[in-house]
């Protein structure tokens, strides 16, 4: 009946009970397919509609690009694959109504599944508007003149931001136990993404937004991925965003794991 | 089915229905968290736009403004109003959810009640929330041109609004009775304002993209809003918003009407 | 020393100005059932939910099957089964893999989940449903596989949070059974409950928390003799003897009023003496046509503990 040499205190294995957790997620897509209408309707217009609807900003003296797309495009990327991690958090918000997480909390599971469980399936949710956006981007005629480590690019600031608005969504989550924090971390999602360089470069900014746009972490993340669309990729122009990815991630998820050891032992 | 004796019905149920909104509004109002996002929000987008494309309205083609401002307040509270409208569907969502929506339908309560009383205290927080929008913006130095008279008229319009917009809301938390399905509603109406005149001209639109958005439903009721704002007021521009506003109501109330029939049935 | 299966001391759990729970001390025995009992909101959960290691308590420690609930969390949560009042259970799931789910965050292999599944599956008798969704169950099913849930991985101690609240009279005798046939396999049983039947029905000895502290605590017999003599009711068949059979009733206990045609006394002594007092009207030749002993409820004991009764207070709330 026990296994083997388990420790008193010890826990479940680490990898099956993720591998479960995932499984479960990808069910309630399954089943519920409705889940997943943002997440895939929200890069196909984010491509069109900023392209369509600014597109003319581009004749404004000082655009560093005349094909709106190489710039708007890549911005929408990191944008929807965000806002895909907030919807991966709604699952979570969805489970502490129902109670579903205190069966995941009274299980012998390392605590620190219930956080990397979702944030694994964030991660391969946010792989849908990722690849959404480069394939419709490509008959609005954008370019990639920064090759493979371009679209790699695109893909780990895509990722990156998917996982940082996820983990800051389970942290809040964590901490409000209600679906309507959703809104509230959509709110700081935009509230980072648009006071940055993603639809127009700084020179044309005025006043105070050019301040914020300059500090605001977001215009680093955008920057690494949007540089192989406009050139070469450059480290000068990645780490700035790996390093916002890096201290956003162990930010949120150490919230996230101190509201979770909050809650419960 | 209402067994109420000596009184009208159609009295009882405006009281019902008075009742429902007070309930509403008092809910609303109790939670800050359903309803600050909509006045940050806008205020938030309409800050960054107008530092963002402040060089924009010297294109030809831009309509004649004194700034990027003055340009987005219909946008503005357009946007404030459609999250207000979702907060409403979600709201019944999770009544649905936790079984009071049954409580409801179960209580000798006139069954339109429930729907009007939903509805109509949406309207009037989102009649409130364009006063709101309208005082700030103009403290930020844009103005309402038409003075008092277009000021309540925007309100008017919002009010209206925020029933056609809500109506949406309304019907698919009355299909799903779910709260997460009901939400993916907001991002949904925010795609439909960025497809309109409402944050950029549609003259400076090209292709299919511009002849969808100059059709869009909220680009007929934003153009003779702005107007409003800052031309000044005119009839014809209040008329043909609150024909445009009062189209697309029918539309969705009535789809809403259809699927609260279809969840009386189940229930 | 001997390692109860739950043992707290000086349990309290504050929110903010609110005390949910304002220091309880508790032993479970080995083996027993043992029943929580109060009104709502009086603390059970909030104390199961320390108990289980979903909630930090704010002050005092607890041991279940002998591990620290805040130090060894992880040791508390393999040996006991917890099933939550509001049946956590997702209803886009189906009975079969919920259960594989719990299986494996319990740490059984592939192979084990599957069989044990199964084993469960059956012994509930949710066979048939097993892969139809949650959401389409009725409330009984839903009970029935929380407790399968529960006994995925063989718990030593079982915690079940108002079992049968909400549910119909059958499915409610359906729960009790399977909760006895668990306890008679040796299971420890931790139950809440707000019926004061089902606290009388299962456990072996029950505690009455109100208002966040244990009021009472014993096997249910004795807390309800605790309270006092238990009513002794005689229908004398003659009414000419009525006079005789009021001076005998009244060496066994004082009189309580009756309604007419009946003689009441608080039989002092209880059940033990009522040959007694039906051997001594016999030999004072009182015919008796009806004799009734009323034994006092666990509401009688709960009334004597808070000065309010439980049952009209529940059955408001219970849709």
């Amino acid at each position: 009946m026990r296994g083997p040499t388990l420790r008193v205190d010890s826990v479940s294995p680490f990898g099956p009970a993720v591998l479960e957790i995932g499984r479960r997620s990808l069910i309630r897509i399954v089943r519920m397919p409705s889940i997943l209408v943002p997440t895939i309707v929200m890069p196909v217009f984010f491509v069109i509609a900023f392209t369509g609807s600014f597109e003319g900003v581009t004749r404004v003296e000082g655009f560093p690009t005349d094909n709106f797309i190489n710039w708007v495009g890549p911005f929408a990327l990191v944008q929807t694959a965000a806002f895909a991690g907030v919807g991966a958090a709604g699952t979570m918000a969805t489970d502490l109504e129902n109670g579903f997480i205190d069966r995941l909390l009274v299980s012998p599971i390392r605590r620190s599944t219930i956080i990397i469980g979702p944030l694994a399936y964030t991660a391969m949710r946010s792989l849908i508007p990722i690849s959404l956006v480069l394939l419709l981007s490509i008959p609005q005629g954008a370019s990639l003149p920064g090759g493979v480590l371009g679209l790699l690019m695109a893909l780990v600031g895509g990722m990156g931001g998917a996982l940082m608005l996820g983990s800051m969504g389970l942290a809040v989550v964590l901490r409000i136990g209600h679906i309507r924090a959703m809104a509230m971390v959509q709110i700081v999602a935009f509230a980072f993404l648009f006071p940055s360089i993603g639809q127009v470069p700084l020179p044309l900014m005025s006043g105070w937004l050019h301040t914020v746009a300059r500090v605001n972490p977001a215009t680093n993340l955008i920057r690494m991925t949007r540089q192989g669309f406009i050139g070469e990729v450059t480290w000068a122009e990645t780490w700035p965003g790996l390093l916002v990815i890096a201290i956003g991630m162990a930010l949120f998820t150490g919230w996230a794991r101190y509201e979770l050891d909050r809650r419960a032992p | 089915m209402t067994a109420v004796i000596g009184r009208g019905r159609w009295r009882v149920g405006v009281e019902q229905s008075g009742a429902l909104i007070v309930r509403s509004v008092v809910n609303t109002w109790r939670q800050p968290g359903s309803w600050v996002p909509s006045i940050v929000f806008p205020l938030m987008m309409a800050g960054v736009y107008s530092a963002q494309f402040a060089r924009a309205t010297d294109l030809p083609g831009f309509p004649e403004v004194d700034s990027f401002l003055q340009f987005i307040l219909p946008a503005s509270i357009l946007q404030g109003i459609s999250f207000n409208a979702g907060e409403a569907g979600t709201a019944l969502a999770l009544d649905i959810e936790s079984g009071f929506f049954d409580r409801l339908i179960a209580s000798p309560v006139a069954r339109q009640s429930i729907l009007i009383g939903r509805m109509g205290g949406g309207a009037v927080v989102s009649g409130g929330l364009a006063a709101t929008l309208m005082v700030v913006f103009a403290l930020f130095g844009a103005p309402i041109e038409g003075g008092i008279l277009s000021a309540v008229a925007i309100v008017i319009i919002a009010a209206w609004l925020s029933l056609a917009i809500g109506g949406l809301g309304i019907a698919v938390a009355l299909r799903t009775g779910s709260a997460e399905a009901t939400q993916t509603l907001f991002p949904l109406t925010f795609m439909m304002i960025f497809v309109s005149s409402a944050f950029f001209p549609t003259e400076l639109m090209s292709g299919w993209y511009q002849s969808v958005a100059e059709v869009n439903p909220f680009t007929l009721i934003v153009d003779p809003t702005r107007r409003l704002a800052i031309d000044g007021f005119s009839f014809a521009d209040f008329g043909r918003a609150l024909f445009w506003t009062g189209t697309v109501g029918v539309a969705t109330l009535s789809f809403a009407y259809r699927m609260y029939l279809g969840r009386l049935r189940r229930s | 020393m001997t390692i109860y299966p739950v043992e707290a001391t000086g349990l309290v759990r504050r929110f903010g100005d609110l005390t949910a729970v304002a220091g309880i001390d508790l032993a479970v025995e080995e083996g027993e059932i043992f029943g929580f009992l109060g009104p709502n909101g009086a603390g059970k959960s909030t104390t199961v939910r320390m108990l289980v290691t979903l909630l930090r308590p704010s002050e005092g420690s607890a041991r279940v099957a002998g591990h620290d609930i805040v130090k060894s969390p992880n040791a508390v949560r393999r040996a006991i089964g917890v099933a939550l009042q509001d049946a956590a259970i997702d209803p886009l799931m189906t009975g079969n893999e919920l259960l594989r789910l719990q299986a494996v965050l319990h740490g059984l292999g592939r192979k084990e989940s599957a069989v044990r599944t199964s084993d469960l599956l059956e012994r509930v008798g949710l066979t048939a449903a097993a892969d139809r969704r949650v959401g389409q169950y009725s409330g009984g099913m839903r009970r029935r596989l929380d407790l399968a849930l529960a006994l995925v991985h063989r718990p030593s101690v079982l915690f079940l949070d108002e079992p049968t609240t909400g549910l119909d009279p059958t499915s409610r005798l359906a729960v009790w059974e399977e909760v006895r046939v668990l306890n008679a396999e040796g299971t420890t049983v931790f139950l809440t409950t707000q019926y004061l039947e089902e606290a009388d029905q299962l456990a072996g000895r029950i505690a009455i928390i109100d208002d966040g502290r244990i009021v009472r605590e014993g096997d249910p017999r004795s807390l309800k003799e605790a309270v006092g003599n238990p009513t002794l009711r005689v229908e004398v068949a003659d009414p000419a003897m009525t006079d005789t059979a009021r001076a005998v009733l009244a060496t066994f206990g004082e009189e309580r009023p009756a309604r007419t045609g009946r003689l009441a006394i608080g039989l002092e002594g209880g059940a033990a003496r009522l040959a007694n007092v039906v051997r001594a009207l016999d030999d004072q030749g009182v015919p008796v046509a009806h004799v009734e002993l009323d034994s006092p409820s666990l509401d009688d004991v709960f009334a004597d503990a808070t000065g309010r009764r439980l049952e009209g207070a529940n059955s408001v709330q219970t849709e």
